[in-house]
């Protein structure tokens, strides 16, 4: 089934069409998801309302771009609005907490765990992972794309509706970010074991 | 840990994601989300389903047109004080000594 087909079934709700793309794309929007939201959960949350998002917008969709690049960029501003959203939520646990009576429990966010990292490098992965936390939004898509989805910079830039020269320009900006965050981290750590 | 280290220690971590594979979604994923998005839609419905009823149209179209008719009645009328509520005002108005604006003047002493 070629890409025009398969969004013209979709428009007329065929139901076997929805089935193959998902089938073909979960993989895509789960890994993206998680790269950015850091948890598996939330990253399976993400990826049904991308599908939801794509059954309900296929009309809207003008095929000017790839599927792919439509996908992801829902993708990513779904999984965004997610970061938004849990952060305005602790922000609330926050007050709660302040102005509560004391006793709700304060939950630690352990350091994320990537499932598709290798375990020798699980250390550097969950270390990283909490630098790639710390980036500008956009930044943050940037790199996640690059690195998790192995997107070239065109790609990018198409998902991100920007040019190449932006990407690199993000990019480079990401991991000068990311080598102070962990510089920090590094520094951090060091004085703990002393 | 010296300047050297620590900079190769962090293009070693910058480096970790590079051989890293890619998470499939989980199983059954499909089944989830098809059974997510049939209650979604079916919770849907039955939110707007009421709206749609005759007998709630007919409702709304009643109260708007009541609504409608009150403003206009109200509208046209004119303030009509009968002849016995003025006489009350006037009397308690006399009694309190309100109709004389000038009262508290007369108060202040002339010098």
């Amino acid at each position: 089934m070629n890409e025009l087909e398969l969004i013209q079934r979709l428009r007329n709700g065929d139901e076997a069409a929805f089935k193959f793309l998902v089938e073909n794309y979960q993989d895509r929007v789960f890994n993206t998801a998680i790269g950015i939201v850091q948890n598996a959960e939330d990253a399976e949350d993400v990826a049904q309302e991308v599908f939801i998002q794509v059954f309900r917008s296929i009309h809207a969709f003008k095929a000017e771009s790839k599927l792919s690049t439509w996908i992801y960029r829902i993708t990513t501003t779904r999984a965004l609005d997610h970061l938004r959203n849990r952060k305005s939520k602790k922000r609330f646990g926050l007050l709660q907490r302040l102005f509560g009576d004391g006793n709700e429990t304060l939950y630690e966010v352990p350091d994320f765990n990537h499932p598709g990292v290798t375990l020798d490098r699980k250390e550097n992965a969950a270390l990283l992972f909490k630098a790639i936390k710390q980036l500008p939004e956009n930044q943050k898509i940037a790199f996640t794309l690059h690195k998790l989805e192995d997107l070239s910079y065109q790609e990018i830039s198409e998902v991100m509706k920007t040019s190449v020269a932006a990407v690199e320009s993000m990019m480079h900006r990401a991991k000068q970010n990311l080598k102070k965050a962990l510089a920090e981290s590094l520094e951090k750590k060091t004085k703990g074991e002393k | 840990m010296s300047r050297m280290n620590k900079q190769d220690k962090i293009e070693q971590i910058l480096q970790s994601l590079d051989a890293n594979q890619r998470v499939p979604a989980p199983d059954f994923f499909y089944t989830r989300l098809k059974a997510r998005m049939e209650r979604e839609f079916s919770d849907g419905k039955k939110n707007k389903a009421w709206i749609l009823r005759p007998a709630y149209a007919l409702v709304v179209l009643i109260m708007v047109l009541a609504l409608n008719a009150l403003v206009i009645l109200k509208g046209s009328e004119t303030p009509d004080l009968n002849n016995n509520d003025t006489e009350t005002v006037q009397s308690i108005a006399a009694e309190y000594s309100l109709n004389d604006n000038n009262t508290l003047y007369d108060l202040i002493p002339e010098k």
